[in-house]
Order: C-alpha cells, then sequence, then structure tokens
C-alpha cells in the first residue's frame, strides 16, 4: 500500500452540483446526508479561557493577571464550567442543546510544534502522513465527497480524489464575454470545458464573492462554506480553518478578537447552511494546549492538553463532557500544562460512527486504533 | 519565415517558451538548439547564502528574546527571504537556457522543502541555488549527495537532531530519528514500494545519523557537520550488502549504492518524461533514457540529451497541461513581461495554489493534470490572465501573433484575433487550450 496516496485534490468532478442556490435552500434537510464541518484553530487555542473552569480554585493563581475576573463570567455551562463570554452565539447553541464542549482532550501528540502538531492531528495517524487526512480516509470509506475552503487542500483531506477546494477569489472577476469566449474555445477541449462550467456553478452557488476585509474574512469563508454544503448535491463534509491562535503575549485583547471572529463566522455559517444545520456536525479542533500558568508577558505558551468544541443541529449539546484533571501542580502534565483526560482521535472516531454510521471497527482504523468512547454524541 | 512545429515543441514542451528570435533560431535544428541550452543556471549572487542566513536566524532569535513584544524583524532579513524564494523563477522568465531552468524546478521539486517557521523559511530557499543548481548537469550521485549534505534537506526532514540509540549521545536522552533516511528511500532515491523494508530505513537512518548542521553560535561557520558522537556504531546491512565504514564515509557509501540502484534509475527517469512529456509516460521513451543513464552513470545531461533525441518526445500532440509556474512563467515570456518586484511573483505563483517553497510536504507538488484542473484553479487561472492583459501595453500584442498563429488551431486563432479589445484577445490566447497545455 503505498502510503502517499495519489493526491488530486482540485480534480473532483462538481458535475452534480446544481446552479441555482435559491432553489437548494428551500428544500427540506436531508437525514440520510448528514454534514460534516471540520475547523482546525491553528496555532493552539488556549482552551481553559475557551471553556473556563470558573470553579477551581488554582486557575487564579496559575493566571492572576490575564484570567477574566469572576463577574464577567456571564455564560455559566454545566459542572461549573463557563464559556468564554465573546462567544455569545454559540452560547445561544449551548442552551438550545446545540454546542457541546469537551474538556481536556489532547492528540496524543509528544512535541510542541505547532506545525507537527496540527499535521498530526490531521493526519490522524501515529506517523504523520502528508498526502493522508483522516478525514479523507473517512470520505473514502463512505464514498463521499469534500470540500475544503482553503487555497490548496490541507492535509486532513488529502488522499481522496472526492475533494474539491473553493477560495473567494483576491482577483477581480473577468467580464462575463470572457468566460463565454472561453467556453467556446473549450468546445473542442471535454476537460477544460467541463472544468469551466464547474468553477462558473461554484460561482454562481457563492454569488461570486470576493474576499476583500480582512476583518470579514472568515466570516467569508464561512459564508460560501454554508453556502457550497446547502446546495443540490453538494458534499457531505467541509473545511475549514482559522489561524492566529498563538497567544504568547497579550492574551486577553487577542483572544477576545479572535473568539469574537470566529463566533461571528459560525453564526454566519449556521444561517447559511439553512434548514441542513438540523443534519450538521461540527467539530472545531486545535493542535495543543497552552501553559495552565501565565507567563512573564501576559501570555500563555505552548501547553497540551485542550479543548474540543461539538456543535450543530446533529449534535446531543447542552453538556460539558471530558474528565476534569484539576489544576493543582501535581495534577498538571509536567506540571505546567493541563493533563489531557481522553483522546481528540477517539472522540472523533466516536462521532464518525454515531454521525456518519461507520463501523466501530472502521472508525478505529481511521485513527491508527483510538478507542470509541460509549458517550451519545449524536441526537 | 514560418515557426515550424518541432520548434514550438522544443520552446514550448522543455522549456518555458521563447522568443520570436529564438523560435527563428530553433526552427533550424531544434534538438541541437535545445542541447545547447543545457547550460548551467546562474542565480543571483548578491543575495545571501545559506549560512548568512543562518546568522540572520540566530540574531532573529536572540533579539525576539530580548525585546519580547516590542522586537520587530529586520526589514533586511524579511527582504531577503523574499528575494531568495523568488529568485529562480524571476531568471526563469528572462534566461534563455530554458530547459534548464525547467530541468532545476524538477529537481528543486524532487527535492522539495517547505518553508514553514523562521528557520525552515530562511534556509528552504537556499537548497536549489547551493546544492541542485550546480550539480544540475553533473552526475545523480553528486547530487544526491550534496542535497542530504545541506542544512536546509538535513533540518527539514529532522536529521541535524538525529543520534544513533548505541551513540554517545543517546546516553544524554538523545534518539535515531528516520525521518529523512525514510524519504531518501521512498521519494529520493528508489520510489515507494521498491523492494527496500523497515530495516533497510533504520540501517540508512543509522549511516546517516551524526550527519548534522554547524551551530552559527559555536563555530564562525554553518553548513554540514559530521557529529561522530551522534554516529551510530558498528556495520550496518542495507538492501542485503554490508556497510563496515565507521564514519562520515558510511552514509555516504550508502547514498552512492542508493544512486545507482536499478530502483532509482527508472524511479527517476520515468518521473522525469512525466515531467516534460506526458502523465502517462511510454515506457520506450524511459527505456531510452534508463539506458543513457546506465551508459553514462547517472549524468543527467547526457540524460536529458536522450530524452532530446528520442522521437516519442516529439509527438504533436499537446499532452501536459502547464502547471501554475509553468503557466505564470510562460505567460511573462511571452508578453516579454518581467515580473515588477519579489512580491508579485510570490504572491501570484501562492494565488494560483504553487507557492515557492510552500509544497507543505517532502513529496512536493504534484506534477500531473489532476493536481492543477480544479474548477476553482481554473477561475483563478482565467482571472490572472485577464489582468496580465489588462496591465500591459496593448501595443505589443502584434509581436507575438506569428508565435500564437503558428502554435494554435486556425478556429482558436480567429477568435482570439476576432476578440473585442486585445486585453481580452490576449486572455484568450493566454487561456486557449494551446498554451495551457504543452
Amino acid at each position: 500500500m503505498d502510503r502517499r496516496q495519489f493526491i488530486s485534490g482540485t480534480a473532483a468532478s462538481l458535475a452534480l452540483w446544481h446552479t441555482q442556490p435559491f432553489a437548494a435552500t428551500t428544500l427540506a434537510a436531508n437525514k440520510k446526508t448528514p454534514k460534516l464541518i471540520w475547523i482546525v484553530l491553528r496555532g493552539a487555542l488556549d482552551s481553559l479561557e475557551t471553556v473556563i473552569p470558573a470553579f477551581d480554585s488554582n486557575l487564579s493563581t496559575l493566571r492572576p493577571t490575564i484570567g477574566l475576573a469572576k463577574e464577567k463570567l456571564t455564560q455559566p455551562m454545566q459542572h461549573g464550567f463557563a464559556l468564554n463570554p465573546a462567544l455569545k452565539n454559540l452560547y445561544t447553541w449551548y442552551k438550545d442543546k446545540h454546542l457541546l464542549p469537551i474538556v481536556a482532550v489532547g492528540s496524543g501528540f509528544e512535541s510542541r510544534s505547532h506545525f507537527d502538531g496540527q499535521d498530526f492531528l490531521e493526519s490522524g495517524l501515529n506517523n504523520i502522513e502528508h498526502e493522508s487526512g483522516w478525514l479523507s480516509r473517512a470520505i473514502e470509506l463512505k464514498q463521499h465527497s469534500a470540500i475544503a475552503i482553503a487555497q490548496s487542500t490541507p492535509i486532513s483531506l488529502r488522499g481522496s480524489d472526492e475533494v474539491n477546494t473553493w477560495y473567494p477569489s483576491k482577483l477581480k472577476h473577468s467580464s462575463d464575454d470572457l468566460y463565454q469566449s472561453l467556453q467556446k474555445m473549450y468546445q473542442d477541449d471535454q476537460q477544460l470545458s467541463s472544468k469551466l462550467s464547474d468553477g462558473l456553478k461554484l460561482r454562481a452557488i457563492t454569488n461570486g464573492q470576493n474576499l476583500s476585509k480582512k476583518n470579514g474574512k472568515f466570516a467569508t469563508l464561512a459564508k460560501g462554506c454554508g453556502q457550497l454544503m446547502s446546495a443540490l448535491k453538494a458534499p457531505d463534509c467541509a473545511m475549514l480553518e482559522l489561524g492566529g491562535w498563538d497567544t504568547h503575549t497579550n492574551q486577553n485583547n487577542r483572544l477576545n478578537k479572535q473568539l469574537t471572529t470566529l463566533d461571528d463566522g459560525l453564526a454566519v455559517l449556521k444561517e447559511s447552511l439553512g434548514k441542513h444545520w438540523d443534519n450538521t456536525a461540527i467539530v472545531i479542533a486545535t493542535e495543543f494546549g497552552r501553559t495552565a500558568k501565565e507567563n512573564g508577558t501576559k501570555g500563555t505558551d505552548h501547553g497540551t492538553g485542550s479543548a474540543l468544541l461539538l456543535a450543530g443541529g446533529a449534535i446531543k449539546g447542552g453538556r460539558v463532557l471530558g474528565q476534569w484533571p484539576g489544576l493543582a501542580p501535581q495534577q498538571l502534565f509536567e506540571q505546567r500544562d493541563l493533563n489531557p483526560t481522553s483522546s481528540t482521535f477517539s472522540w472523533l472516531a466516536t462521532l464518525l460512527n454515531q454521525h456518519w454510521n461507520i463501523e466501530p471497527k472502521q472508525a478505529t482504523k481511521l485513527f491508527d486504533g483510538a478507542p470509541l468512547y460509549q458517550e451519545k454524541l449524536v441526537s | 519565415m514560418k515557426i515550424t512545429t518541432p520548434a514550438l515543441i522544443a520552446a514550448n514542451r522543455f522549456g518555458y517558451g521563447a522568443s520570436h528570435q529564438q523560435l527563428l533560431r530553433a526552427n533550424q535544428n531544434p534538438k541541437s538548439w535545445l542541447k545547447q541550452q543545457l547550460t548551467p543556471v546562474i542565480f543571483d549572487s548578491s543575495l545571501p547564502s545559506q549560512e548568512q542566513m543562518a546568522q540572520y536566524v540566530t540574531e532573529h532569535r536572540r533579539n525576539k528574546k530580548a525585546l519580547g513584544k516590542k522586537y520587530k524583524r529586520s526589514s533586511e532579513h524579511v527582504q531577503a527571504i523574499r528575494q531568495l524564494m523568488a529568485d529562480s523563477s524571476i531568471q526563469a522568465v528572462s534566461m534563455d537556457n530554458s530547459i534548464s531552468w525547467r530541468l532545476l524546478d524538477f529537481f528543486s521539486n524532487h527535492f522539495s522543502v517547505t518553508a514553514k517557521g523562521a528557520k525552515m523559511s530562511a534556509f528552504a530557499p537556499t537548497l536549489e541555488r547551493e546544492a541542485i543548481g550546480p550539480n544540475l548537469l553533473g552526475s545523480f550521485n553528486d547530487l544526491l549527495m550534496s542535497v542530504i549534505k545541506h542544512p536546509a534537506m538535513l533540518i527539514y526532514l529532522n536529521n541535524e537532531k538525529s543520534a544513533g540509540n548505541h551513540s554517545k549521545l543517546a546516553r544524554k536522552g538523545k534518539g535515531l530519528n528516520e525521518n529523512l533516511a525514510r524519504e531518501i528511500l521512498e521519494l529520493h532515491t528508489m520510489g515507494v514500494n521498491s523492494g527496500y523494508n523497515q530495516n533497510d530505513v533504520i540501517a540508512l537512518a543509522n549511516g546517516i545519523s551524526g550527519w548534522s548542521v554547524k551551530r552559527p553560535k559555536k563555530s564562525k561557520s554553518g553548513g554540514f557537520t559530521f557529529l561522530r558522537a551522534a554516529h551510530e556504531p558498528g556495520n550496518q546491512t542495507l538492501l542485503g550488502d554490508s556497510y563496515r565504514q565507521q564514519g562520515v564515509e558510511q552514509g555516504e557509501a550508502m547514498l552512492e549504492r542508493l544512486a545507482k540502484h536499478p530502483a532509482t534509475v527508472s524511479y527517476i527517469c520515468r518521473k522525469i518524461v512525466t515531467h516534460f512529456i506526458s502523465d502517462d509516460p511510454d515506457p520506450v521513451l524511459v527505456n531510452k533514457l534508463i539506458t543513457r543513464w546506465q551508459q553514462t552513470n547517472g549524468n543527467i545531461k547526457q540524460v536529458m540529451f536522450a530524452l532530446i533525441d528520442a522521437q516519442e518526445s516529439w509527438l504533436p500532440a499537446q499532452n501536459k497541461f502547464k502547471t501554475p509556474r509553468d503557466f505564470v512563467i510562460s505567460s511573462l515570456r511571452l508578453l516579454d513581461s518581467k515580473p515588477k518586484n519579489t512580491q508579485m511573483i510570490i504572491r501570484t505563483l501562492s494565488l494560483l495554489g504553487q507557492g515557492p517553497f510552500k509544497a507543505g510536504s517532502p513529496a512536493g507538488y504534484g506534477d500531473t493534470m489532476s493536481h492543477w484542473d480544479g474548477a476553482n484553479a481554473l477561475m483563478t487561472r482565467i482571472d490572472w490572465a485577464a489582468k496580465l492583459a489588462n496591465a500591459r501595453n496593448a501595443k505589443k500584442m502584434s509581436g507575438v501573433e506569428p508565435q500564437l498563429m503558428a502554435l494554435m488551431s486556425s478556429r482558436n486563432y480567429t477568435m482570439v484575433m476576432r476578440a473585442e479589445s486585445r486585453q481580452q484577445s490576449l486572455t484568450l490566447a493566454l487561456m486557449s487550450p494551446e498554451f495551457q497545455r504543452r
């Protein structure tokens, strides 16, 4: 078996896609096609200020200056956790039982390098495979298709022919007249002609969005993602990425801004998914956590245990899962990081089993043997 | 004088295209015109070396630590990285020995290193200038040796930290890292599923343990160093042969063996044909390259001569779809348009999905049509072509007309000439099937 399966990330055919986005949104969601949206937060999200263990008295000792004051924690959740106040939309989801945070998770990756950590999370194998991602192995198994909202295929989706990419153009769109002339010119070139009409379909579905303001970037991507996922015969899963989480300095302001961007984008995603929200599971993960103790520059450094956020109409939320390891010095991993008590890959395998009906054995195999958990994640 | 099909093939299939004058020269004898172009690639010699970049990186780390938030990377450093990353693309736009720059691109992608993080961003673009370029037309063995010993490769695939499990450094908690050894076998030499196994990977990793990089803090110079204390002592068995050397020679002997292994020869010859001629390489053509390789002890220039000599390379059907890099460079050449600055070329290539030194995998970028003809990618190509056509002085269009007439079907040429504006006419030409393929 070739460990680097042939990637042809941009090649899958869009021939089945429908051109009329308006018709698509009026269709009821089909329970038979559960959708999955995989979001990677690159740079290591600080989970301790996202799903905040407000009950743990060690937190204020570890983080005397960057910890949020008690009165700011206005979004309480199960077991004494609080959701960061910037995550307003996500908190509504929580109350609607469509947000399920899982605390103290880890991928099992041992080094604290971002890039390797991300590659590991995306590949899902004990030895990183740059050309084979867990999500593409899952779609191969189910004969599903995927779209990466990216300029090139991320590792998570490498290794399958059924993956497309979409990214809003930074270039000015050409005139319709030019596209028409090209279509005419390509009439004897089947390959180019079918790609061009697919490209025009993609533009139609996403209303030809351009990437303009930097602030609105994630929201733009999320909107396009939702639109593509709710077109007729749309792909079964999508991947989004959001960077900027490496908060070594001045964490409070930066994290607040980042979480707001994420929260706003997710709200747009939900809106553009329309009725498909009901059968969608969103998974939000990051490569590793950050140090439990704040550093000398009002930030945190690379750590180990982090949190996983599951969301969407298909998710049985309104709870907080994961065993809390505690933040006392002896409870920390290497006396510095949140100790992971469960495996990110096991949660992913469990979700794939329940959401996409992948056999337990096969789900485990997707992640080089990560065992499934008993917990019910999908409603 | 009319430009002939073989001249167009010589310029476009083997190179990045050529000017009208050059094509007239190619008309007379396309094969010898091409062979004469197999000359060394020459980079901008004012740009810093890997050793100089290593000093930048050390300073960068030191200042970042000392200044914390207030620290800003020196613009000189940032500028140097950009220039290094863009240099080979910029040279390829203007140089006449186009086939040699294509060959450089081939081997640079064969030995792909990715610019990720402060260190690799500074080092990745130095590999092709320092290890690949100088050995491009010599023996594959020399090329391989110099690539594997280059700091960019040693650091990219973590060999600089590897220590044999029975070496002195192993007692200090260091261990063997198989990363580079595995990729040498799988990507650089024999290719996957070609008869080696995990024991061979370990034997090679042991053989090259201690192949490391001088630390600029300690020694004034950077570059390759052999750390005896990290080298795994004892004999190694690779592919059934025993290697009894007890130092840097052990790994060298192993690489020498791998460079001429039959699996390596056929793997690389097939890859060359895939790159230049067809996604589905003709075995007859591949065999011609293999034979020349064996006759010349792996002389790359001679192997390229075999490719040029073979009639199978000159079939009129255009079987290769240009990669974004090929498309951008050949478009700029067609319009005789030099990239305005380093940022322009880097941004353009990234936008089209093939940022320099950004493959993100030691396997490099894909080299067949299916990697590049995605719907979204095609739309981006069209919009970029339109932007380029709009930005340039439309008067120059007349200079490329004879070439387009020779290249394109009469139907498509008529469409180009009847477009509503010169800009649109040029966009159509750049996006025509005849220009998108080679």
